[in-house]
């Protein structure tokens, strides 16, 4: 069963917001009993710059739902906890969702934390949606673990293929943050590259909580790579290739969609030249609405979001929820995590606003990557990768 | 990796990076030298004088000597009404190290959160951009950074030295420090001698906190790890032993910058905690090198 829901810019650009005085739809929503949407984000600590973008997109969308009356005549309601993408505060989140909320699904990011909550969402029967980290490993954490962002394996593996086969490059240093996010797509991309016939001359993690990576960088130049592959956060990547530009090393760097940053672009200056980075959403060339959106978002907080791609994974969300919760109402069912997953799994493709059609693949989700390289300041598209 | 440019330059960038280390441990030991107290409020002062700057510079535009200017008048402000306001009444409440300690830890923890209120938790730089001029001397990398780091560290610690050894001022912190009861015997005021070196030491913050708000991002909760760091030096140069303290924070960043000629990047963090723990407990009043014992020499 396919689910329709593309928005049109007028209708992104916030033409609802007239309708939720207005529209009988949105006014016999407000009397019903609210549905309740649970998100787990980083809204404070050094994710905080994402956290709350992320977190504003998914209040946008439920604005603009329940300015369309709701889910099945029932209004929305966001329930954002603070997690500082750390586990034990994540796991904190959850157990507010499920023993004081009773929530039947929640949405969540960040690998640790995912992983961190997997346990008790398996435990309480709990849907856990992920829908912005993007470790391989969240797809075997259990029964009640979903995802609904690409994991690393489509845009690694996608773009470790694309370095070697399109650019011709035989040898990369893979340099990745210690931890959750880095480790696991740092290794994918180190055995994607390798089976495909290239060489990796230099593997090498860093900590957290560095902020000189010099010895590193030399370990990385000594080894003469041909291309750089930078699996890092957002603080962390422009320090990195900051030194490693002032360490002489002029090779082309790659990253994923953390990378693709507005603010990585003003701390850089022309060291982010060449830089390319993957995008897991459609940007404002391949999907009109996106233009809209980041028309309102501008309009409403006076600049562009941080990690656009995932504020449009978090919009599309709430519209996601809003499929399942109608699947459910018209079979008359109780929206439990069983009922839940099986809506997901039945309903299994989702057209969705921002991010366009969405197939779930039992724990996994596939689309197609947007490569964008830095060019003369600002990020402009390389490629697609289906 | 072995290579003699590439250990040239790991030594250099090593020496360059322990700079703002190296101010941090020097105002944090000479706080414990003259006033004997672990004063753990120099992180909050730390986040004073970076957000000082960073709001300065990039939400009043000023240019960069004004921004500083506020970064010492703000900074050493606060330092002086934490000693006028806060220790000196538990001085006159005689209260036990104890309480200093969890006042001043839990002064640095309130300063910390309303900061984190006013700008967020965001990483900021001082400069929009993080990158550093760059020359190539003798095939090493020399940045502007790092010659700034250097050349400011020098220029600190040399005019510490000269106030220490020559000036009244200098002579009565060492008075005080040494015994404080003693000294306001001789017309000392301890007082204003806790006042002087809340001052000095505040100098030393907004320095080290310039270089490292210039090269890199900085959250709230940064000063929490970075009064560690000088915790560290302090216990490894020996307690009250202030240029001490400085070599050793050198040391423990070149140790750090060479570990990775044998062990992997994401350990290097860990070999700081390593050094406290053995620190603590082989050397407790901090490594002494042995002196040379010229008379046996001349036999």
């Amino acid at each position: 069963m396919t689910s329709h829901f593309a928005l049109h810019r007028r209708h992104v650009l916030g033409g609802a917001a007239a309708a939720a005085l207005t529209s009988p739809l949105a006014a016999g929503a407000q009397s019903k009993e609210p549905i309740k949407i649970g998100s787990a984000l980083p809204l404070t600590g050094s994710q905080a710059g994402y956290g709350n973008d992320f977190a504003t997109g998914t209040r946008m969308a439920v604005k603009d739902v329940n300015d369309a009356g709701g889910i099945a005549g029932r209004p929305v309601e966001l329930v954002v906890l603070d997690t500082q993408a750390d586990p034990q505060l994540g796991i904190n989140a959850l157990n507010r969702f499920i023993g004081v909320e009773k929530l039947p699904m929640f949405l969540t990011a960040w690998s640790a934390v995912v992983k961190a909550q997997a346990p008790i969402a398996n435990r309480e029967k709990v849907l856990e949606l992920n829908c912005g980290a993007n470790s391989p490993e969240i797809a075997t954490l259990g029964d009640y673990v979903y995802t609904a962002f690409p994991l690393a394996e489509v845009d690694i593996v996608k773009l470790a293929n694309y370095v070697f086969t399109t650019l011709g490059k035989k040898t990369v240093a893979v340099l990745y943050i210690n931890n959750d996010t880095g480790i696991d797509a740092a290794k994918l991309y180190r055995d994607t590259f390798t089976a495909a016939g290239g060489k990796i001359v230099a593997f090498e993690a860093y900590d957290p909580k560095a902020t000189e990576f010099t010895g590193m960088l030399l370990k990385a130049r000594a080894a003469n790579p041909e291309i750089v592959h930078l699996h890092g956060l957002t603080a962390d990547t422009p320090q990195v290739i900051a030194q490693m530009r002032q360490l002489g090393m002029t090779q082309r760097v790659t990253s994923y969609s953390a990378a693709y940053n507005p603010k990585l672009l003003e701390q850089l200056g022309p060291a982010a030249e060449g830089l390319i980075v993957t995008s897991l959403a459609p940007g404002v060339n391949d999907n009109p609405n996106v233009a809209g959106f980041l028309e309102r978002w501008k309009k409403e907080q006076g600049r562009v979001p941080n990690g656009l791609p995932y504020v449009q994974y978090e919009y599309d969300m709430v519209f996601l929820v809003k499929a399942l919760y109608e699947y459910l109402d018209k079979k008359s069912q109780p929206a439990t995590g069983e009922s839940l997953i099986a809506a997901l799994l039945a309903i299994k493709e989702f057209d969705l606003p921002m991010t366009g059609k969405m197939i779930i693949d039992g724990h996994r989700v596939n689309k197609p990557v947007y490569l964008l390289t830095v060019q003369k300041g600002v990020f402009v598209p390389l490629a697609t990768l289906t | 990796m072995f290579e003699p440019i590439i250990l040239l330059q790991i030594l250099w960038t090593g020496i360059a990076t322990s700079a703002p280390f190296v101010l941090l441990t020097v105002g944090f030991s000479l706080t414990l030298k003259v006033t004997g107290l672990w004063n753990f409020a120099q992180s909050g002062q730390m986040a004073i004088a970076f957000y000082t700057m960073f709001f300065a510079m990039n939400g009043l535009g000023l240019p960069l000597f004004a921004a500083v200017g506020l970064g010492v008048v703000m900074t050493a402000g606060s330092a002086v009404l934490i000693e006028i306001y806060g220790l000196q009444v538990f001085r006159d409440r005689q209260s036990g190290n104890l309480m200093f300690f969890i006042f001043t830890l839990i002064l640095s923890e309130f300063v910390i959160y309303v900061i984190t209120l006013l700008f967020g938790t965001e990483p900021e730089t001082l400069y929009k951009s993080i990158l550093s001029p760059v020359d190539i001397i003798g095939g090493i990398a020399v940045s502007e950074w790092d010659k700034t780091g250097i050349g400011l560290t020098i220029l600190a610690l040399g005019a510490l030295y000269g106030f220490m050894r020559y000036t009244k001022e200098g002579q009565f912190l060492a008075a005080v420090a040494d015994n404080a009861k003693l000294a306001e015997l001789y017309g000392i005021s301890a007082q204003r001698a806790y006042r002087v070196v809340a001052v000095i030491s505040a100098l030393f913050i907004v320095a080290a906190m310039y270089l490292i708000g210039s090269h890199g991002g900085i959250v709230p909760n940064s000063p929490l790890e970075l009064v560690l760091s000088a915790v560290i030096g302090t216990l490894l140069g020996g307690i009250g032993r202030v240029f001490a303290a400085a070599w050793a924070s050198i040391f423990l960043a070149l140790i750090q910058s060479f570990s990775i000629l044998f062990i992997g990047s994401r350990w290097q963090n860990l070999l700081l905690y390593g050094f406290l723990f053995a620190t603590i407990l082989l050397f407790p009043r901090g490594v002494r090198m042995p002196r040379l014992r010229l008379a046996l020499i001349g036999r």
